[in-house]
C-alpha cells in the first residue's frame, strides 16, 4: 500500500493519498451518509503509516468546498494525528486551501489551524471557480 | 378539479415564498438531487455565492437530521441489510429577500425538553460562543448543559446569518412536531 487514490464522488471528497512520498490530499465536498465507513480505513492508515515515520517531510493538503458538520468531527481528528506525527519528529505541514471569495471555509481553515502545536499550517487562497 | 386543487396548493407555497418543498421519506440520494436543483436555483438568482454556499449548508445539515433522527420511519431488509427511511418535510425559499431552509418532523416527547434547552441556549450565544461550543463539541468535551445536541445545530446557528427559529407541537402517541427554520 503505497498510494490510495479514491475519484470524488457527489457527497465524498477525491482522496490522494501517496504514503511513498507522504504526500495527501483531500479535494473537494465531503457530506457522505456515514463519515466513519468512509473515512475511518482512511485515519487507520494514517495512524499506522505515521507511527513509522522518523524525521519525515509529511504535507497534506484540503482542497475543500463543502464539508458537514459530521466531517468537521473527523477532520478536528485529523488535525490531531498531524500535530502528533509533528511532535514525535516529523515535519508536518497541512495546507488548506480555500477560493478567494469564501470567507467561511478561511475561518474555519484558522479554526483547526489555531490548534496546531507542533505541526506548520498554511492558508492559502485559490481563484474560485 | 385535480388541476385547481393542486395549483391552489402551488399558490399556498408562492405566499410563503416557498422555492422548493418535499414532503416524504428522505435519503441521501435525495438530499444530493434536491441539493443539486438548489444550487442551480441560486446560481440561476445570481445569490451572493456566501449566500448560497450558507443555503446549501443549512439544507444538507437539515436534511441529514431528518435522515437520521426523525421518529417517523419505516424499516426494511435489502439483501439481508436493514435500512430505514425517514419522513420529513423540507422546504427552502426567499422571504423579504432572505431565504431560508426549514425541516419539520416527528420526534419522541421525551426528546423534546433536551432539545428545547439546547436550541434555546445555542440561540443565546454569539458567535465567539458559538464558535466554543462547535469546537468543545467536536472535541466530545461538551458541559452538561448541553449534551446530546450534537454539532449540527451548532453548525446551523453558525450559519444561519440571519438567526433562526423553532418550536414544537404535542401530536399523540407520545410525539411531537418539531420545526426549524433557519434565515441567511
Amino acid at each position: 500500500m503505497t498510494k490510495v487514490n479514491i475519484p470524488a464522488t457527489e457527497r465524498s471528497p477525491e482522496v490522494d493519498f501517496d504514503f511513498s512520498v507522504n504526500k495527501f490530499a483531500l479535494r473537494g465536498e465531503s457530506y457522505p451518509e456515514d463519515v466513519n465507513a468512509f473515512f475511518g480505513p482512511l485515519m487507520d492508515q494514517l495512524e499506522s503509516h505515521f507511527e513509522n515515520q522518523d524525521a519525515a517531510d509529511i504535507l497534506f493538503t484540503f482542497e475543500l468546498i463543502y464539508f458537514n458538520s459530521s466531517t468537521a468531527k473527523i477532520l478536528m481528528g485529523l488535525f490531531d494525528m498531524f500535530d502528533q506525527a509533528a511532535e514525535s519528529g516529523n515535519k508536518v505541514i497541512v495546507e488548506w486551501c480555500y477560493e478567494e471569495d469564501d470567507d467561511n471555509m478561511e475561518e474555519l481553515g484558522e479554526e483547526y489551524g489555531e490548534d496546531l502545536e507542533h505541526a506548520d499550517f498554511v492558508l492559502k487562497k485559490v481563484a474560485a471557480d | 378539479m385535480l388541476a385547481s386543487e393542486m395549483f391552489e396548493f402551488r399558490n399556498l407555497l408562492a405566499g410563503k415564498g416557498i422555492l422548493f418543498c418535499y414532503s416524504g421519506y428522505m435519503t441521501e440520494d435525495v438530499l444530493s438531487g434536491i441539493g443539486q436543483a438548489i444550487r442551480m436555483k441560486l446560481e440561476l438568482e445570481e445569490a451572493d455565492k456566501a449566500v448560497a454556499r450558507g443555503v446549501f449548508s443549512l439544507f444538507v445539515e437539515q436534511v441529514q437530521n431528518v435522515i437520521r433522527y426523525s421518529a417517523e420511519k419505516e424499516e426494511l431488509v435489502m439483501s439481508g441489510i436493514s435500512k430505514e427511511l425517514r419522513f420529513g418535510v423540507l422546504s427552502v425559499g426567499n422571504i423579504d429577500g432572505d431565504f431560508f431552509v426549514s425541516c419539520s418532523n416527528l420526534i419522541e416527547d421525551d426528546d423534546v425538553k433536551r432539545l428545547d434547552k439546547n436550541l434555546k441556549h445555542i440561540q443565546t450565544l454569539d458567535s465567539d460562543g458559538l464558535k466554543k461550543l462547535y469546537k468543545e463539541t467536536l472535541r466530545g468535551e461538551t458541559p452538561d448543559g448541553s449534551k446530546g445536541a450534537g454539532v449540527g445545530f451548532i453548525d446551523i446557528a453558525r450559519r444561519a446569518k440571519k438567526g433562526f427559529e423553532f418550536d414544537f407541537m404535542p401530536v399523540k402517541d407520545n410525539r411531537s412536531y418539531f420545526c426549524i427554520k433557519a434565515y441567511v
